[in-house]
């Protein structure tokens, strides 16, 4: 396991878990970020990361990259 | 019967389009009850029965964000007859995540799949009936971009609601989890309605604290709760949300065929990859602001703005701009002559004073009569003094080069006698509004005071509040094409790890880019930021950057104090910038900006060309927004504000003043009862709060005011002709002081009610311009009590006053803060306990 902010754009993995704060993650979870699912880094800039998941684009801050787990 | 339907989806899905679509012109736009959420109504085209409600774009029914508790609360408090479930169909996995929530409402859902064309370009397939059978509902395809398919969705939506058919929920989950969502079911009382049971008891399951509000009591499903998690090993929100999706795929590869096509990432995400670049993304994005700076502020915004605030508010303008051009040349020929005349009597008033105001008197006076004129120039020229005049007069002549015209009687006259050309006379001229109403209050003898309150309070306040607005929607255009193309979802992510060091969000650029050409957009701008906390703090500090008008009074400082040096505008401008960044550090760190969303998390919309009618539909709603503010609060200010100016008690008794004796005014008054509040900053002059209380209403009347108040009726936009006496009546520091002062404190009446508008709330806007204002006295005193040490002027006092303000200033800069990342959701149970 890694944290998704290592990752390289163009990379494709499986989400095995999701950390951070309940609220936070269960947004994450609404967006499509389940254990399990797949997910597609498209590019980063300074850590900011824009991903694929579930056939739609998100974009996530540096530190919410750190805590999921893929 | 009325009907209502709501009409629900994720977030760029296109429900705003499909909203528009259904509903045409015939909508109501307000804010949800307490919350800065906005709230769209609309009657279905063609049934004036039926109610559309655009309810917020959601991704669940949970309760992390404000948008999600709002549309929650309607659906289950409100209970619309039908809901209308727009899916995104190259999305759909993750839209129909909300749709199973929306079906266990008890409300009769349809679900309208939308972008079919670009799924079929692309070559996937969504089977509609497969998808209708599987979540047990009516399935239909439209696009609501080319709106195919929509009147279908409404008629369908409508029948539905009309039958009130009962809700069956095809969609299950694991077997152990359906049972323990029956037996909380069999708990909830009588007071929640058959059809909501499982949605109540799935949300208890889920340990959803809001829901509790909603019912009136609550069974305790702790143990039922404490057995799926044991059995699970995970607590029981993400069982539910693990259970939904797992759902989802079990039914998607009967539903969706994907062409192979896609598997290699589609348009958007090629787009994705050189406009979020680590490189280019910066470039492309300074290329961005730059063509909408400079297209809605430098060039087009500014002509529209002279056209509206000299044109349609001022004297009148050329239709098409017909004979604006022989008009220049005419008055480029008229030129030389007035030149000659200037001169003249530049040099007749130092040889005979007396003669010479006799002559410019009845000369000056517009409503003279013709044969008065006559006569007060042959007495003139007839003068002994005046006849053996000569002088030289400097003539500017093409190419900028200056020729020298010896001046004399005999030339003056043939000046005289030509005739200056009135713009009126040439091509198609169009009057403007004070001058047509001028002239109809003049027609019907409306009372001096009364048409002086129209046209130099009503009409001169409002028309210069209305005359941004050609800029504004130029501006706005920009900005509802970058909104709905996708880019600006995109500047966000760009820039957000730079503004979140000091409490903005990356969308923070754009209403400060803007504010330095305009507050009042600026301000506006901040509309696409849709983080609450973010937004507010935007507002709060765009007008620190200075504005257009704030210029003149830059010109003014500079030139009356400091010998035009350069470093006060630049310095201005850093002050601006540095009041931004300090505020949002010292902001972010109170108890009013904490606990709200941090983490950045969001999703972006696919990039697409938006339509002109949606372009134009977004512009409109803004600009015209604004234009009912400029209709009440800034209307009343200035009739006030005029009042205050106008009225007074001058030679003795009360009454209405002369524009020279504004010393005699109320304004004056107050001013002098509040210039001790300046004395600590070094201006406690009364005409120097009387300036920055007349800034209220423009910012650049603050150089007029000074005009006025030291005996000029009209100055240059820079005041060069008071730089003198102003230079004298205060220190310079002191000066650079109310700079600053006038740069930060509350901005006019116009951005006022931009705020006002935008926070939406009446504690927030006084809150912003209580701090604006106390953090400009504040910095002024700084500057003037410390600044006063090095021109050797020390006030004891008042500089160990200044050094504690510095002092604390930094201890909130500075004081320790632990970032907040939790996302609090905090709405009023009223909102919908009704």
């Amino acid at each position: 396991m890694m944290p998704l902010s290592m990752v390289k754009a163009g990379e494709t993995n499986i989400i095995r878990k999701i950390g951070g704060k309940e609220e936070v993650r269960k947004f994450l979870e609404n967006l499509g970020f389940v254990t399990g699912g797949e997910v597609t880094v498209v590019s980063e800039i300074n850590g900011n990361m824009i991903v694929n998941v579930k056939d739609s684009r998100v974009a996530i801050g540096k530190d919410m990259a750190n805590k999921i787990m893929v | 019967m009325s009907i209502k339907i709501a009409l629900a989806g994720n977030p760029n899905c296109g429900k705003t389009t499909l909203f528009n679509a259904l509903t045409g012109s015939n909508q109501f736009v307000g804010n949800w009850p307490g919350v800065t959420v906005e709230k769209k109504e609309g009657k279905l085209k063609g049934h004036s029965d039926v109610t559309i409600m655009d309810l917020p774009g959601i991704y669940s029914l949970s309760p992390y964000t404000l948008e999600e508790v709002v549309a929650r609360n309607y659906l289950v408090g409100e209970r619309p007859d039908a809901i209308l479930n727009i899916v995104d169909g190259t999305n759909i996995e993750r839209n129909l995540y909300l749709s199973t929530q929306l079906m266990e409402l008890g409300i009769p859902v349809i679900m309208a799949v939308n972008m079919m064309d670009i799924l079929e370009k692309n070559g996937d397939k969504i089977h509609l009936d497969k998808l209708s059978e599987k979540l047990g509902c009516p399935v239909v395809a439209i696009s609501a971009l080319k709106g195919t398919g929509i009147k279908e969705a409404a008629d369908k939506a409508v029948d539905l609601a009309k039958k009130a058919a009962t809700v069956t929920i095809a969609h299950s989950f694991a077997d152990s989890v359906e049972a323990v969502i029956s037996a909380v079911e069999a708990k909830i009382g009588s007071d929640v309605a058959d059809e909501q049971k499982r949605f109540f008891a799935i949300k208890l399951i889920e340990k959803d604290d809001k829901i509790k509000d909603m019912m009136k009591s609550v069974p305790d499903v702790s143990a039922e709760v404490q057995k799926l998690e044991d059995e699970f090993d995970d607590d029981t929100e993400s069982i539910i949300t693990n259970e939904r999706y797992q759902y989802i795929s079990s039914i998607i590869h009967d539903c969706c065929t994907k062409s192979k096509k896609s598997e290699g990432g589609s348009v958007s995400d090629k787009i994705d990859k050189v406009v979020t670049n680590r490189w280019a993304a910066l470039p492309i994005f300074a290329a961005v602001m730059f063509l909408v700076y400079y297209i809605s502020v430098t060039t087009v915004g500014s002509w529209a703005t002279d056209w509206a605030n000299d044109g349609v508010f001022g004297d009148g303008w050329h239709l098409f701009g017909i004979g604006t051009s022989a008009y220049n040349d005419a008055a480029d020929e008229y030129a030389p002559y007035d030149a000659e005349i200037k001169g003249f009597l530049e040099a007749a008033e130092e040889k005979a004073p007396d003669v010479t105001k006799e002559f410019t008197e009845v000369y000056d006076d517009e409503d003279a009569q013709e044969a008065d004129v006559d006569a007060a120039i042959k007495a003139f020229t007839s003068n002994s003094a005046i006849k053996s005049l000569t002088t030289e007069v400097n003539i500017a002549g093409e190419d900028e080069d200056e020729e020298l015209v010896n001046v004399n009687v005999a030339t003056f006259e043939t000046a005289l006698e030509q005739e200056e050309p009135d713009p009126a006379d040439y091509g198609v001229w169009v009057p403007g509004i004070p001058v047509l109403i001028g002239n109809g209050l003049d027609a019907i003898g409306c009372a001096d005071w009364l048409s002086g309150l129209i046209l130099d309070g009503i009409v001169a306040g409002v028309g210069a509040v209305l005359g941004f607005v050609p800029q504004m929607l130029v501006l706005f255009i920009f900005l509802a094409f970058l909104e709905s193309c996708g880019y600006m979802a995109r500047v966000a992510f760009i820039m957000d790890r730079i503004f979140r060091k000091f409490g903005l969000s990356g969308k923070s650029f754009i209403p400060m880019l803007i504010g330095s050409g305009c507050g009042v957009p600026g301000v506006m701008a901040s509309r696409t930021i849709e983080n609450d906390r973010d937004r507010k703090m935007t507002i709060m500090t765009t007008t620190f950057i200075p504005c257009g008008a704030k210029l003149p009074i830059i010109a003014l400082i500079a030139g009356a104090f400091f010998d035009n040096a350069g470093w006060v505008a630049w310095s201005a401008y850093f002050v601006g910038i540095a009041a931004i960044i300090c505020s949002g550090i010292i902001l972010k760190k109170t108890k009013m900006f904490a606990g709200e969303p941090a983490p950045f998390v969001m999703e972006l919309p696919a990039y697409h060309m938006p339509t002109v009618e949606n372009v134009l539909r977004s512009m409109w709603e803004r600009g015209w927004s604004f234009i009912k503010k400029a209709g009440t609060i800034i209307l009343l200010s200035t009739i006030v504000l005029w009042f205050l100016m106008n009225f007074g008690w001058a030679d003795g008794s009360f009454g209405m003043l002369e524009a020279e004796q504004l010393d005699s005014s109320i304004l004056a008054a107050i001013g002098s009862v509040i210039a001790p509040i300046f004395a600590p900053l070094g201006w406690g002059n009364w005409k120097m709060a009387v300036a920055a209380i007349t800034g209220l209403i423009a910012k650049e009347n603050v150089v007029a005011t000074f005009g006025i108040l030291f005996g000029f009726a009209e100055v240059a936009e820079d005041g060069a002709e008071i730089w003198g006496q102003l230079g004298a009546s205060i220190v310079p520091i002191a000066a650079y002081g109310f700079l600053v002062f006038n740069l930060l404190c509350a901005p006019c009446f116009a951005a006022m009610g931009a705020i006002k508008r935008e926070m939406n709330n009446t504690k927030w806007f006084w809150f912003a311009i209580g701090y604006q204002t106390v953090l400009a006295y504040i910095v002024a005193f700084c500057i003037y009590q410390i600044g006063s040490v090095f021109t050797g002027n020390i006030h004891v006092v008042g500089l160990i006053i200044a050094l504690l303000f510095v002092a604390g200033f930094i201890y909130l800069l500075v004081r320790p803060y632990k970032e907040s990342d939790t996302l609090k959701v905090d709405m009023k149970k009223k909102a919908f306990a009704k």
